[in-house]
């Protein structure tokens, strides 16, 4: 397995006192390559369960492996040298005084410490980083290769979150998160983000989960779709299995399973 | 008439460190850093100390540099490990830094009045012991400058750059907030130690009271600067630093050419830059930056 995630709890203090624990050994693994939407309605955990993977959210105990390696106790910068993200706001996954270059240099080098001794070699993003970025926005068929010295914020929303997929994908991740990476976007830039989206998935077979809430995306999307309720895992669906639904039988689904939440006092 | 000039012009540049290093933590690590004001009086106390012990005056300016290093150092980790808030950091670590600059000189004012450098045997440029200044601080600010923009411009750099310009972005592609943050804020004290040594080398005298108010001073070389030039990339917005810090340094010596009482320099430097920033299109981020970072 490329992802797995066992016997994981993470709650939560309330607002209005008590504690919520949304996931109570919440177990759910994915083979390598495999590309997963995640639906469900607003609080079923969701994104809280990127962060959990991710590493802005700490578990409270359980374990999350990623190819075998135990991710629950590492910061989030040291996971993120093997997960690619792409958030929501798109103000979120590029830095907007950077070029284009530079953000997807920084990208490419995820892996190593740049903040080292190493981090002085050299001069970049050099020329050849430039034109081999320009060739690779090219090959994308993105209108951007000629504008790898322009700041990333002087780009329009759907461009900037083009460039933080293209982000994502760079630098070998083992895992792809994209968190409603659409959901701030026109019609027109988020067709054009999912096309690169299954694109960039197909070319690099990097395992995925894409948290939507588009059921048309999630049925036009992936090769499973896992719904989440509560923190709960209500329903499975491999690509076939997920023809029997349309949008509406989907949203039919949305809140007809009653799942318990867990609340006490104390966690 | 001219050698006010000079003099204030070898004021800015001696003072340029200081403004570097406040760009650094402002404008690159978007981090208000009050640090500065200890790193500074730290800077020149030890170079005092040093050079009134006759240590070659290299070493006097390089273990300024690494006292100052470790002072920031002290504040990233304040900042970062405790998740103190960035002013209050920097206020902790000056506060301290105080009492260690007095204790290291060992009285609060150590005089450099009979010091001879290296630079005296230099060529006078027709203007006298300023002009030797001159020739000396400009070699060594341009060394500055040059290995900033290398520094900047290098994978470390990059990694810098995207820590101030934004976090979020940064971490999810592998930097260390921690590493990062207290790395650059060590860089920029270092730099502002070697101002301090500099300036009490030029003057000929530290005082540990010499900090007070530092970081305005940075900061109005730094917004002087950016106003004139208006940089586009990270050289000339380095070098618009510098040009500030000697523009900033003339505006002080036309001051007190008109008659300003030197009692009352601080209330106008504040003044000045209070009125710079109430124009309200100087965006000036960090100040209002929260800490907790890790």
């Amino acid at each position: 397995m490329s992802l797995q995630v066992q016997r994981l709890r993470w709650g939560h203090a309330q607002p209005g006192g008590g504690w919520r624990q949304l996931f109570d050994n919440f177990e759910f693994s994915c083979p390598t390559g495999q590309f997963v939407v995640v639906i469900g309605s607003n609080g079923s955990g969701k994104s809280t369960l990127l962060n959990l993977v991710a590493g802005t959210l700490q578990a409270d105990t359980g374990s999350v492996q990623l190819e075998g390696r135990e991710l629950v106790g590492m910061p989030d910068h040291r996971r993120a040298r093997r997960i690619g993200r792409v958030m929501q706001n798109p103000l979120d996954g590029t830095a907007p005084g950077l070029t284009i270059a530079e953000n997807l240099r920084l990208a490419e080098c995820r892996r190593r410490s740049l903040l080292s001794l190493r981090g002085l070699a050299g001069l970049h993003p050099s020329r050849s980083d430039r034109r081999r970025y320009a060739e690779l926005l090219e090959e994308l068929g993105l209108p951007l290769a000629d504008r790898v010295d322009t700041p990333v914020g002087q780009l329009s929303g759907g461009q900037r979150q083009t460039i933080s997929l293209v982000m994502a994908t760079l630098g070998q991740p083992r895992l792809l998160l994209l968190d409603e990476h659409t959901a701030a976007l026109d019609p027109r830039a988020e067709a054009t983000v999912m096309e690169l989206t299954d694109r960039l998935v197909a070319r690099l077979g990097t395992t995925t989960l894409m948290v939507t809430h588009s059921l048309e995306q999630a049925l036009r999307h992936g090769d499973r779709l896992v719904m989440l309720q509560a923190g709960q895992l209500i329903g499975d669906w491999n690509a076939e299995e997920r023809q029997q639904f349309t949008p509406a039988t989907l949203r039919a689904l949305y809140g007809s399973v009653t799942v318990g939440t867990h609340s006490s006092e104390s966690p | 008439m001219l050698s006010i000039w000079i003099g204030a012009c070898d004021q800015g540049l001696a003072y340029a460190g200081l403004a570097l290093g406040v760009y650094l933590t402002l404008r690159v690590l978007n981090f208000a850093d009050i640090t500065v004001d200890g790193s500074f009086a730290l800077g020149g106390g030890s170079a005092a100390l040093l050079l009134s012990d006759h240590v070659a005056p290299p070493l006097a300016l390089l273990v300024p540099m690494a006292l100052g290093a470790l002072a920031g150092a002290v504040t990233g980790l304040i900042h970062t490990r405790l998740g103190v808030n960035d002013l209050f950091a920097g206020i902790l670590t000056t506060t301290g830094l105080y009492s260690i600059t007095l204790r290291l000189m060992g009285r609060s004012n150590i005089p450099l009045t009979d010091l001879r450098l290296t630079i005296d045997s230099w060529p006078d440029l027709g203007l006298a012991s300023d002009g030797r200044w001159l020739l000396a601080l400009l070699l060594v600010v341009a060394g500055l400058i040059g290995l900033l923009t290398l520094l900047l411009a290098t994978d470390l750099g990059l990694a810098l750059r995207a820590l101030g310009n934004n976090p979020v972005m940064a971490r999810s592609n592998g930097v260390s907030t921690r590493r990062g943050l207290t790395l650059g804020i060590a860089a920029a004290n270092a730099l502002v130690a070697l101002a301090g040594a500099l300036v009490a080398t030029y003057q000929g005298f530290a005082d540990v009271t010499m900090g007070l108010g530092s970081l305005i001073l940075g900061l109005g070389a730094v917004i002087v600067g950016e106003s004139v030039l208006r940089p586009r990339s990270v050289p000339m917005a380095l070098l618009a630093v510098v040009l500030g810090s000697v523009l900033f340094r003339a505006m002080i010596a036309l001051a007190l050419q008109l008659g300003m009482d030197p009692v009352d320099l601080k209330l106008a430097t504040a003044l000045l830059l209070l009125a710079a920033l109430g124009l309200g299109r100087l965006r000036i981020p960090g100040l209002s930056d929260a800490g907790g970072r890790s």
